[in-house]
């Protein structure tokens, strides 16, 4: 090996980059700015931080390159999940200002805007990870961030508990991570993702069965995973650490960390795992469904609209995994989009559509419990008469999440379906039928509620302008987004350029 | 010419109108009811125009097409052919009438209400023209949340419940849809290499063999359900009686008159043509369902006491005949199950509008509590008379050649079949015209019994005798007003306010004698009722008369699709 210096490519770098600069400046800007200054300047300073980020994201072609001795990934994956992250950051901010600075009794802005930059710094570099140790890194920067942000209502006792569940369980399932990642390392000789798919062909095509070793990693890898992801059984710490968490938090928690665990999922199960498809694919599908069906399932009896919202996301979680598990290899990789593998796709448009339309749901909680009601059902009765706009927002949402059309979360179903379905995975394009068939009970529940029953005035008249700007900017997207689908899903496929780079290296 | 979109502009009118009102200043009382009835209006107006200029033949025409994400084979791809003309001019037609219903019997929040009625009518008008599967589905599910909020918020006493049923069962059945469109997909993909969503070409698929027998039994099934939901059919029915029953009157007229025809078009759209092997292998299934359904719903409607139910579960019975008629395999009944949905059309339309004439001044739907009206307001008797006569199937109404032709088409496919059809007419008759006597003919509450009766029950008797006695013998006809003999006097009713909302009891009228209503102080139709009314019955009258119009317009279509099945079964 020759120890030649290779200088980075720092011109790839830069939307990660800025957002590191923005979390220096924030911490920095919120020990030297005078206090009455924090909120208007922290909130302008993370705004205008991630919007340039977005803007550097847009300076980036397509093409697949590497950099920092292959730690760094400059594919269309990334760039799509760059894209969703930011935005999520973006309508988390919209969302969260007013929340912390009046709601809960004032938690310091400054650390949360800071908290929240690197949190969202860890889960780019999870994005954009080449290697099994820039993945881990990334995923444990944005774990730990997300630890304290759960746990910032700090006055709250289920504020504490569910952090608390949270970091306990999310530190066993890095160490699961880690030990399933040594595995792998130790069958493949390296940590390059791309270097390990060529390795792991080497080794598979020398025998008639499986070296248990990689197997075992395999296994390991998938089970962190899927406690990162909140797939069941690996959910145990969502219900109780998205209901303790701040609002706003809980609808960041429920969109960034989730983009960062699929991140490196598709890295390391296609990437890095891709020639042992056969193996986890079913793992993968089977996971999907019981996901699936029990966030449905359970979310029916739930009566807080928090609550329900998580047990919503595990079951999103099991539409996404139902994306992933209908991965199908292409041999001898061809350029036209008629053979283009769709399961990636659709899970990357799955993601983006989710950010909107969850964030959004939350939004509207968020909404409310600034004027002075709370979270339960009983909260939202009645809510069309006495605030017509915000009710009408939630009904979008609510649609969305349920799959209707034109909304784009019927988009994202239909596409993971015509992926299913495209490789013969037909029991879970039912299942996900079904289930969403399920959901909508608990969805309609929520819009019946709001123009159904019979409500009360709020208790508190408040201005929040900037939750307002967000939640129409969330409507308009679900909207819009998928009349406009196809640069999106365009942005989306090119991520299958990326196992070319896998594939050409084949001794 | 070529290129003006009209379609889009018929189908996206009333959207437009919706977005108009939602933008209306909130002050002004008039504007959202001025806004949807401009809309429906021009809708109408232009669909008249479409029908005009429509060639009777097999084509689809009026085709707008733009391509909007080829890589899954999904373009915006709108065409008609003259199923859906005829269809669509019905919607437009019947959401008309609606919105003229509505515009004083809809008091609080109107800008709601209209809003909800034109998304409803759009998705209703796409669905009909859509050309591309997913377009289709778009339009489908876009019905679903108006109409659920239509039913919940401003119908009866039950709505809510009604409206989640309405809206779970339908979405259900729709998303199984989804399933199948996508399995269709794949399976034209796989055989040709082209992704597509477009029908046409979907359809160029059966002679290219590019779905196998099994497949076509289980994608048929798929898409079956979700019609067969819609339609309603037995056992999918259930979620029909409660949903017309605590909608508000222009909703049940909406949904009776053109919801339910959207599972007939999608059979024969989707079922039929794409899938000629599996319908073949359900059809013994569908038509045992279809003749249960037809006799099920008429026995149940024969005990309901509340009248709106009774058309409810008639309007099951009916449309059993639309599902038998369509896959019974032969021009008749092709042609009787289209007449009949059309005809299903006014006629159940008119009679929700005649429930809602009588229930916007009593505020109750309960047969038992009514009687005498015809002395009341003769017009409307003669209004619900022509209704009712036409959907029992009285020839020289609408009503009539439908069914006619469904039972002859039955009888070639099966006699036995045939002789149970036949025989449901005669339960039709009966439950519709013992509720006509049982409301409108009889002795109205605060009325003096018929002297010159020479049937009364002794209890009539008596009370003659209390009124002024001596009169008996068949001198005089006894008075109808109340005025003239002294005891029977009406209690005093607050009656009458015909701008309520109906967020009542379902029977909590307002009964005076013996639980009855009373009817003196009411009056017969008034203009606005009478607009709605008299197109429907103009139409029932008109085409039952003269039918062929209609037919030389869908039959073309028709025999291209029972060509196309033939072809493939192997005729």
């Amino acid at each position: 090996m020759s120890l030649e210096l290779i200088v980075p490519d720092f011109g790839l770098v830069w939307p990660q980059f800025v957002v590191f600069l923005t979390a220096i400046v924030l911490s920095l800007a919120d020990a030297f700015l005078p206090k009455h200054l924090h909120y208007r300047w922290l909130t302008a300073i993370s705004l205008v931080g991630y919007s340039l980020g977005l803007l550097l994201l847009f300076g980036q072609n397509g093409e697949d390159r590497s950099t920092f001795y292959g730690l760094f990934r400059a594919d269309g994956l990334t760039i799509f999940l760059t894209l969703v992250i930011l935005a999520a950051a973006i309508l988390t901010v919209f969302i969260s200002a007013s929340y912390i600075e009046h709601l809960e009794g004032r938690m310091p802005i400054g650390e949360f805007y800071t908290l929240l930059a690197f949190a969202v710094l860890g889960a780019l570099l999870t994005a954009s990870a080449g290697d099994l140790v820039m993945l881990f890194v990334g995923i444990e920067l944005s774990s730990l961030a997300t630890y304290i942000l759960t746990a910032f209502a700090k006055r709250r006792v289920t504020a504490l508990e569910g952090a608390l569940k949270y970091f306990l369980l999310g530190i066993f399932a890095s160490a699961i991570l880690l030990y399933g990642m040594a595995w792998v390392y130790g069958s493949s000789g390296t940590t390059d993702l791309d270097e390990i798919a060529v390795q792991i062909q080497g080794v598979i095509a020398g025998q008639d069965n499986l070296d248990a070793s990689l197997l075992l990693g395999l296994l390991l890898v998938i089970v962190g995973l899927g406690f990162k992801m909140a797939a069941v059984p690996f959910h145990f710490w969502t219900p109780d650490a998205y209901d303790g968490a701040p609002t706003p938090v809980t609808g960041f928690m429920s969109v960034v960390p989730k983009a960062a665990a699929f991140a490196a999922a598709v890295r390391i199960l296609i990437q890095g795992l891709g020639p042992l498809r056969d193996d986890w694919v079913q793992v993968i599908a089977i996971l999907a469904l019981v996901t699936m069906v029990f966030g449905n399932i359970v979310a029916v009896s739930q009566r807080n609209v928090k609550r329900m919202l998580a047990y919503s996301s595990i079951a999103h979680t099991g539409y996404m995994l139902a994306g992933l598990a209908a991965y199908r290899a292409q041999e001898g990789f061809g350029t036209g989009d008629g053979d283009a593998n769709q399961g990636v796709s659709s899970v990357l448009y799955y993601l983006l559509a989710y950010t909107f339309m969850n964030i959004g749901a939350f939004a509207i909680v968020v909404w409310i419990q600034h004027r002075g009601r709370g979270m339960e059902l009983e909260d939202f009765n009645g809510l069309a008469s006495v605030h017509p706009l915000p009710a009408a927002a939630m009904t979008v949402f609510m649609i969305s999440l349920m799959g209707i059309p034109p909304t784009i979360g019927f988009y994202g179903k239909y596409y993971v379906i015509v992926a299913l379905i495209d490789t013969d995975l037909l029991w879970l394009a039912l299942a996900i039928v079904l289930m969403s068939a399920v959901s909508a009970f608990f969805y309609l529940r929520v819009v019946a509620t709001m123009y159904f029953s019979e409500g009360q005035a709020s208790r508190t008249q408040v201005q929040t302008p900037l939750l307002n700007v967000g939640i129409a900017a969330m409507v308009i997207a679900v909207f819009a987004l998928g009349l406009f689908s196809t640069p999106i899903i365009d942005l989306a496929d090119t991520w299958n350029g990326a196992l070319t780079l896998a594939a050409q290296t084949t001794p | 010419m070529e290129n003006f979109p009209l379609l889009s502009l018929i189908a996206f009118l009333p959207a437009v109108g919706a977005v108009g009102i939602m933008f209306a200043p909130k002050a002004s009382s008039n504007l959202p009811r001025q806004i949807a009835l401009g809309s429906a209006l021009v809708s109408f107006a232009l669909s008249l125009v479409m029908l005009a200029a429509f060639d009777r033949d097999a084509t689809f025409q009026f085709t707008e097409r733009v391509e909007w994400l080829p890589d899954l084979g999904i373009s915006y791809f709108l065409g008609v052919d003259g199923i859906a003309v005829l269809l669509i001019v019905l919607t437009t037609l019947l959401s008309l009438i609606s919105i003229v219903w509505s515009w004083d019997t809809v008091k609080d929040r109107q800008r709601e209400y209209y809003i909800a009625m034109l998304l409803l009518e759009t998705g209703m008008i796409g669905v009909f023209m859509a050309l591309d599967l997913f377009i289709f589905y778009i339009f489908w599910e876009l019905m679903l949340i108006p109409m659920a909020l239509l039913i919940g918020v401003w119908g009866s006493s039950n709505r809510v419940y009604a409206a989640i049923k309405f809206f779970l069962y339908t979405l259900f059945g729709s998303l199984l849809m989804l399933v199948g469109i996508v399995a269709t997909y794949q399976a034209y993909y796989n055989q040709t290499g082209e992704r597509t969503l477009d029908i046409l070409r979907l359809q160029e698929g059966v002679a290219l063999g590019a779905y196998g027998s099994t497949f076509q039994f289980w994608v048929f099934a798929a898409f079956f359900i979700a019609f067969a939901v819609k339609v309603p059919m037995f056992p999918f029915h259930t979620w029909l009686p409660d949903a017309h029953v605590e909608a508000p009157t222009a909703a049940s007229v909406i949904l009776a008159a053109v919801m339910l025809k959207m599972g007939g078009y999608g059979l024969l759209r989707f079922n039929l043509p794409l899938f000629p092997e599996g319908s073949a292998d359900w059809t013994p299934v569908i038509v045992t369902l279809s003749i249960i359904g037809i006799i099920y719903g008429a026995l149940v409607a024969l005990v309901q006491p509340d009248m709106k139910k009774l058309v409810a579960y008639s309007s099951v019975s009916h449309m059993g005949f639309v599902t038998l008629g369509l896959f019974i395999g032969n021009l008749q009944g092709m042609d009787g199950a289209m007449l009949v949905m059309l005809a299903h059309g006014f006629n159940t339309g008119g009679l929700f509008l005649c429930i809602g004439v009588i229930y916007e001044r009593a505020h109750t739907r309960n047969i038992s509590a009514f009687g005498g009206i015809a002395s009341r307001m003769p017009k409307w008797a003669a209004y619900f008379m022509i209704f009712m006569f036409a959907s029992i199937g009285l020839p020289g109404l609408s009503g009539f050649v439908g069914e006619f032709l469904v039972a002859l088409g039955t009888w070639d496919y099966n006699p036995w079949a045939a002789l149970i059809t036949f025989s449901v007419v005669i339960f039709a008759a009966w439950y519709m015209m013992w509720m006509f006597q049982r409301v409108v003919f009889g002795r109205a509450s605060g009325e003096a019994p018929d002297v010159g009766d020479t049937q009364l029950l002794p209890s009539e008797r008596d009370e003659l005798a209390a009124l002024g006695g001596g009169h008996n013998e068949g001198a005089e006809h006894g008075t109808y007003d109340t005025g003239g003999h002294g005891g029977l006097q009406p209690r005093p009713v607050s009656g009458g306010d015909h701008g309520r909302v109906d967020h009542d009891e379902e029977t909590g009228g307002y009964p005076t004698h013996e639980g009855q209503i009373d009817s003196s102080k009411w009056a017969d139709l008034t203009l606005k009722e009478s607009l709605t009314l008299f197109p429907l019955a103009a139409l029932t009258i008109i085409f039952g008369i003269y039918p062929k119009p209609l037919l030389a317009i869908v039959e073309p279509s028709f025999q291209a699709i029972l060509e196309g099945a033939q072809r493939v079964v192997g005729n």
